[in-house]
């Protein structure tokens, strides 16, 4: 299992999920924090103070300019960070084309869907498939194939394999002239064996 | 959960977007004509309404566990939603295989109900366990055995990159053979 292979299974949540604990873990701090002091752990004297501090306000009155740039600051920087998870999250995956030949005058990319297209006819015709999907990802130097097959009920997984390996692969590896492809295979086992549906041109 | 994560994430984002432009926004009115603040969000009256509250005050604690609760809930979907892709053994270096849970549990499932004396059967499976729940009629050691055989022997056949511990239980129940 290579990197990039593993990395092909599924679009990564990595970042999401990571901005979205760090999210949780504020909001459940500041309100354990507020807790702490409305209960009179740093004092009962602390917890019978205002919320709107004397002493914070007293220090904004005076850092009147100070408070303007730190406000101006975080605004900023909230609304970037904002703005980039939004549409980083909601932006689809990219399908990539690949280029074959980078060289001036002899540029050649390969479009994504003809590629997919010629990778699932291949290997909707290994015995026990029923049906294919093939995508690329990652990006146009170095792409990925994902390939999700359904399998017919009583398939040997190796025999697919095998099959996989031998033409399909081999055949894509040969059309991109590299000797490894990143490939992940997503297998759904045993499934009622619904044909591929007829594609709309 | 990865569903809620990926409606939940942009949303987040966007409350981030738009608390940071109405900071810049209100901060900005009010410095450069204090006449027109607050522009869109009413703070002074916020402040006003906060202004006689302590921090022991009922109001400002049922506001801080609204919002501890919220932020546990967040953060649970940021720990939770991760993927329970159940890895094959790879067959060649480049190539990862998975399947699902479900599909996992669908194939023992065939397999386990296809043998004669098991009335009906559920199954549930992850990477690292199987659980069937099987019924019949006959005296349920005997199957019960004959059914971890069969699944066994499926797990065999199926290259998994870990083997699943599997665990089985038969129940058997009233009725006519």
């Amino acid at each position: 299992m290579s990197r990039r292979s593993r990395a092909a299974v599924a679009r990564s949540a990595g970042g999401d999920r990571t901005l979205t604990t760090i999210v949780g873990l504020v909001l459940v701090a500041a309100s354990v924090l507020a807790l702490l002091v409305g209960y009179g752990v740093f004092g009962s004297f602390r917890a019978q103070r205002p919320v709107v501090d004397p002493i914070a306000v007293g220090w904004v009155t005076t850092h009147a300019d100070a408070t303007r740039w730190i406000a101006i600051g975080a605004g900023v920087l909230l609304f970037l960070v904002g703005l980039w998870w939004t549409l980083r999250s909601l932006r689809p995956e990219p399908r990539p084309d690949v280029s074959l030949s980078e060289l001036p005058g002899e540029r050649l990319t390969v479009e994504h869907s003809a590629i997919c297209d010629a990778v699932r006819h291949d290997a909707e015709g290994i015995d026990g498939v029923s049906r294919a999907r093939v995508r690329l990802v990652g990006d146009p130097m170095k792409p990925a194939l994902r390939i999700a097959l359904t399998l017919v009920e009583g398939t040997d997984v190796r025999d697919v394999w095998a099959d996989l390996d031998g033409r399909v692969l081999a055949r894509a590896r040969e059309a991109f002239a590299v000797s490894a492809l990143p490939t992940a295979v997503r297998l759904e086992l045993d499934a009622s064996s619904a044909p591929t549906p007829a594609r709309v041109e | 959960m990865r569903l809620l994560l990926r409606v939940l994430a942009p949303l987040l984002g966007l409350v981030l977007a738009v608390v940071g432009l109405a900071l810049l926004v209100e901060t900005i009115t009010a410095w450069i004509a204090p006449a027109s603040s607050p522009l869109v969000v009413p703070w002074p009256t916020w402040r006003t309404a906060i202004e006689g509250l302590t921090w022991s005050s009922g109001s400002v604690r049922a506001t801080a566990i609204v919002v501890g609760v919220v932020g546990l809930l967040v953060l649970l979907i940021g720990l939770v939603s991760r993927r329970h892709d159940v890895f094959l053994a790879d067959p060649v270096p480049e190539v990862t295989v998975t399947t699902s849970p479900r599909s996992l549990a669908r194939a023992v499932g065939h397999e386990v109900r296809s043998h004669d004396d098991v009335l009906s059967a559920s199954v549930v499976a992850s990477a690292s366990k199987i659980t069937v729940k099987a019924a019949t009629l006959d005296p349920a050691e005997g199957v019960r055995a004959a059914v971890r055989d069969r699944v066994t022997e499926m797990l065999v056949r199926l290259p998994l990159a870990r083997r699943p511990r599997v665990s089985v239980s038969v129940t058997t129940t009233k009725g006519v053979k």
